[in-house]
């Protein structure tokens, strides 16, 4: 481990005027040696001269008073005294005794037990390996014992204020000894000069000069996640434990456990365990004798446990529309209508606010191609397997005219300039009048098309199934061409002059959309089907691998990931702070885009594919259980 | 030049393209070039009027003109004519300019700043895009190891930057599949400097902000306290985030802005250069639109001299060498306490 604070040049080293070995306090305390050094003095060791015959030691604390101040000099005094004096109506095993209190001269010093053992700093310093898991969940209790034990003081709670493993003993008899009680505290004089390396333990609201039970509860969490993951908190970006899971880096921690700690981290002190004796009892719960196996927690337990923290909503179906095969295909929303293809060939257009029948139109095959709706020209327009483009019109359901290719349609397709742009089956991407269903050009792939492709004001952009994704202009003329390792049937989605998708070679990429160079890659655990989706800042996209996640556009830095029962393979909609998504387990998600929170989750009875449409608080999406469903978003 | 490639036929990647050809294209006013695909069948419209193509034009006429203008140059197999000659002079405004001051303040007794920054551009029918370099570094340690730490940072990463991403740009290399992505190099380049400044310059550390410049996106990679802000017409956005305990507290809402610059561990930085043995690097890609500009620059200047300063002296002054001048001389005024350092890019437009 580095020494965090190694710039912190101006700090105090061995202060001026500090005991040297030999000299003697009061005629009987014999200074040995130094235990440490602080901000306002030294802790040395010395031996008590009024046991002549055995070799008795004792710590002294010795706090410097060096500022001019007459008035804040007496302050000072006084609140080490007050603080003297309250060490010394304390009585448990954990907390050192106090045997004397003396001023002198400038400085004062307080004499109490020394205690032979190790710190934990020390002891965590020398692993080589992770703790036993009941090691640490037995010093756990006991820190929790005697914060408690401080924290249900009268009148006033006692705060610690400082708990660390540097300030955690284990005797030579195995026992758990708090020490440095907390008189030097984290507002020492103001540091000049940039430092590298924080404190790492202590609570976000202690930086605002507040402190709690609840904040010794943080210092408590904190330590115990350092203790388990071996992870040293000085060492990451402050206050961000949540980011590091216990049970990632040590599977051996129980989910219960983690829990618990993780529950102890809260950044809000009014969300944590209001003491350590109520944390404590939390603990108690996880040493009782558990049968063979029985404490095995799924990760779906503790998930749940973790989303306890927020309110889980209800959520019921506005209404369902029955198909008569599976659905597929994403809604297209528009004017009080939802347009939707299924598998038993139609199109289906349904009133939204009652979800009641409007028209159907029948293909000569299967639809998974996802609607788009043509305002200007009342039309909508999907693909089919059947070979076709269909553009029918959006208000009667009337066929307006097709486009015959050579090979299923199941791109979705995209109007942009009055033309409309889809892939086919027969690995062409087509340009097509919209006014009158006439090719405008077609730019050749080679293989089957089946992304939906991306325009621009100057580009297109558009993936193939041989895992080459296209920059194409205007004229259909190729300007740039990426190869990823596998097919791409994710759509493209372009912001701030990236553009970005996923593959079936398990990765999402981000490429400079005017020359197709790769910015970043994310790597998931399984291929990316799903398209992604951009809001506030992050592309939301999931995986097989069964995460949706939540990505830095910029940076390609993962924000959080959701985690559902089953692979993802839909596509997810953005709207008002939520993403909206639907998995294989049947089940149809609404996370915070924030922070990935669950918001709801609705069953549905099949697998959903199909991504949702999201308007006016209402989602739509359909099922391979053959029903549409309108669910309050 | 997009349009002279369009014109030719020609691609970056004539070799992967394999369907020149046929894509040729375009077909306003001679539909029979279309024969081949079958004849899209075309019901009668209930509820369209059967408008003629043309006037659905005019509401996109530049969009409609790049589907079809292309066959106003007659398409002859093997030899085309050359289209009219495009000037290659660059105009003012065309292209990136920048400035750079580096100041020792008014009481430090030496510079731990270190900056660096390189420009290429040209023009060619290669179409490389321009290329531009920019490191701010702030050291810190005494003994000269501050000033070290930085010095070694910025020649490490530039040195990284030229030969894996400069030179593969001159080689057109940049679209391999196999590269690392751009961000990975910049990521890799200063991980680099904190291996050297870990083993070399033990008490020594810094922050390093570095933009590298690809045609209109600038790839960004951070670490410490050091800032990039982007400056266009509306306004002026810090796109570094600072590894400061006290930029921490400000994001979980436990600390308001006032307070931090107030605040007594407001030095802290939990994330530098030559800190660890692992770092993590900030790495963050980013439009530049027309116009807008990119300032860089230490502690010295955003601890003194406030964002709203420093968008309207950027926005006031023609030159950007003039700006980062203004800009010190305030820092200096309001009493220098720090090493002041400014690099100013101004994009074309």
């Amino acid at each position: 481990m580095v020494d965090t604070q190694r710039f912190a040049k101006n700090l105090p080293e061995q202060p001026e005027g500090a005991l040297q070995p030999g000299s003697i306090l009061q005629g009987r305390y014999r200074i040995t040696g130094v235990i440490g050094v602080g901000g306002m003095g030294s802790v040395y060791q010395a031996r008590d001269l009024r046991f002549p015959n055995v070799t008795r030691y004792v710590a002294v604390k010795e706090m410097l008073n060096l500022t001019t101040d007459q008035s804040v000099r007496e302050m000072t005094l006084r609140t080490f005294e007050r603080e003297s004096d309250m060490l010394a109506s304390l009585s448990h095993p954990a907390v050192p005794e106090i045997y004397d209190y003396f001023p002198s001269k400038d400085r004062a010093y307080l004499v109490m037990e020394y205690i032979n053992g190790r710190d934990l700093e020390k002891i965590i310093n020398s692993l080589t390996d992770f703790l036993p898991v009941e090691t640490v969940l037995d010093w756990a209790t006991q820190l929790c014992d005697v914060l408690g034990y401080l924290h249900l003081q009268e009148p006033e709670p006692v705060i610690f204020r400082d708990v660390k493993p540097s300030n955690i003993m284990i005797d030579q008899h195995d026992r758990l000894r708090l020490v440095d009680f907390g008189i030097a505290k984290i507002f020492q004089q103001g540091q000049k000069g940039t430092m590298i390396g924080t404190e790492g333990y202590s609570a976000p609201e202690q930086y605002r000069g507040e402190a709690s039970p609840a904040s010794d509860v943080y210092g408590v969490g904190a330590t115990v996640h350092h203790l388990l993951t071996r992870r040293d908190p000085r060492l990451e970006p402050p206050f961000t434990f949540a980011e590091r899971p216990i049970r990632e880096s040590n599977p051996a921690v129980s989910g219960e456990f983690e829990a618990i700690i993780m529950k102890a981290l809260v950044f809000e002190a009014d969300e944590r365990y209001v003491n350590a004796a109520e944390m404590q009892k939390a603990l108690n719960t996880l040493s009782k004798p558990v049968f063979a196996g029985g404490n095995r927690v799924t990760a779906s337990e503790s998930a749940d446990e973790m989303a306890a923290w927020g309110e889980i909503q209800e959520v019921r179906a506005l209404w369902t529309f029955q198909c008569e095969d599976e659905v597929r295909s994403s809604p297209a929303v528009h004017q009080g209508v939802l347009y939707i293809g299924a598998y038993d060939n139609n199109l289906y257009a349904i009133n939204i606010s009652d979800g009641s029948f409007k028209w159907k139109y029948p293909a000569e095959e299967g639809i998974s191609s996802s609607p788009t709706v043509v305002e200007d020209d009342n039309l909508v327009l999907f693909g089919s397997m059947d070979h076709l483009l269909y553009a029918v019109d959006s208000r009667v359901g009337q066929l307006s005219w097709t486009v015959a290719t050579d090979g299923a349609v199941q791109s979705s397709p995209t109007v942009e300039h009055r033309h409309v742009f889809f892939g086919s089956d027969d690995g062409n991407l087509y340009a097509v009048r919209l006014a009158t269903g006439r090719i405008q050009w077609r730019w050749e792939g080679g293989v089957p098309i089946r992304s939906r492709p991306l325009v621009t004001g100057d580009f297109i952009v558009v993936g193939l199934e041989s895992g080459d994704v296209v920059g194409i202009d205007l004229s259909g003329q190729t300007v740039w061409r990426f190869k990823a390792k596998r097919a791409v049937s994710s759509s493209p989605v372009e912001h701030d002059g990236l553009v970005f998708f996923g593959s079936m070679d398990w990765h999402i990429y981000a490429l400079d959309i005017m020359r197709g160079w790769k910015v970043w890659t994310f790597r998931t655990n399984k291929p990316v089907i799903s398209s992604p989706v951009f809001g506030e800042g992050k592309i939301f996209v999931g995986s097989v691998d069964g995460n949706l996640y939540a990505i830095e556009a910029s940076s390609g830095k993962e924000r959080w990931r959701y985690q559902a029962e089953g692979q993802i393979t839909s596509s997810p909609a953005y709207a008002d702070g939520a993403v909206y998504f639907g998995g294989i387990d049947g089940k149809v998600y609404a996370v915070e885009a924030k922070n990935g929170r669950l918001r709801w989750s609705f069953e549905t009875k099949g697998p959903v594919p199909s991504s949702p449409a999201v308007q006016d608080g209402v989602v739509y999406i359909g099922s391979m259980d053959h029903c549409i469903y309108a669910l309050k978003a | 030049m997009n349009l002279l490639r369009r014109v030719l036929g020609l691609t970056r990647q004539s070799d992967m393209t394999t369907s020149d050809e046929e894509v040729v294209s375009i077909t306003y006013g001679d539909e029979a070039v279309l024969a081949s695909p079958p004849e899209p069948i075309i019901e009668a419209p209930t509820g369209l009027d059967d408008v003629p193509d043309e006037e659905h034009t005019a509401d996109s006429a530049d969009v409609d003109n790049k589907l079809e203008t292309v066959e106003l140059i007659p398409d002859f197999a093997g030899t085309r004519p050359l289209p009219p000659l495009e000037a290659v002079v660059p105009k003012p405004g065309q292209r990136i300019t920048f400035g750079q001051l580096s100041d020792v303040g008014m009481v430090r007794g030496n510079n731990q700043d270190a900056m660096f920054s390189m420009l290429a551009s040209g023009s060619s029918s290669d179409d490389l895009p321009d290329f531009g370099l920019f490191i701010v570094a702030d050291g810190m340690g005494g003994h000269h190891d501050g000033e070290k730490a930085s010095a070694i940072t910025a020649r490490i990463v530039t040195g990284y930057v030229s030969s894996e991403i400069l030179t593969p740009l001159l080689n057109h290399e940049m679209d391999d599949p196999d590269r690392p992505t751009i961000t990975d190099v910049l990521r890799a380049a200063v991980q680099q400097a904190n291996t050297a400044v870990t083993e070399r310059i033990p008490e020594g550390g810094t922050t390093i902000t570095m933009a590298a410049i690809l045609g209109d996106l600038v790839y960004i990679a951070h670490v410490g306290d050091s800032r990039a802000y982007m400056i266009t017409d509306e306004g002026i956005e810090q796109i570094t985030r600072d590894h400061s305990l006290v930029q921490r507290l400000i994001e979980l809402d436990q600390l308001t802005p006032e307070e931090a610059a107030e605040h007594p561990q407001r030095n802290v930085l939990y994330r530098a250069i030559g800190q660890n043995e692992s770092l993590d690097v900030d790495a963050i890609t980013r439009r530049l639109p027309r116009h807008a500009r990119l300032l860089l620059c230490s502690d010295g200047l955003w601890n003194l001299v406030s964002e709203d300063t420093i968008l309207s002296v950027v926005t006031s002054c023609a030159d950007a060498q003039e700006a980062c001048n203004k800009l010190v001389g305030m820092a200096n005024d309001r009493g220098g306490t720090d090493n002041i350092t400014i690099i100013l890019v101004q994009m074309p437009g």
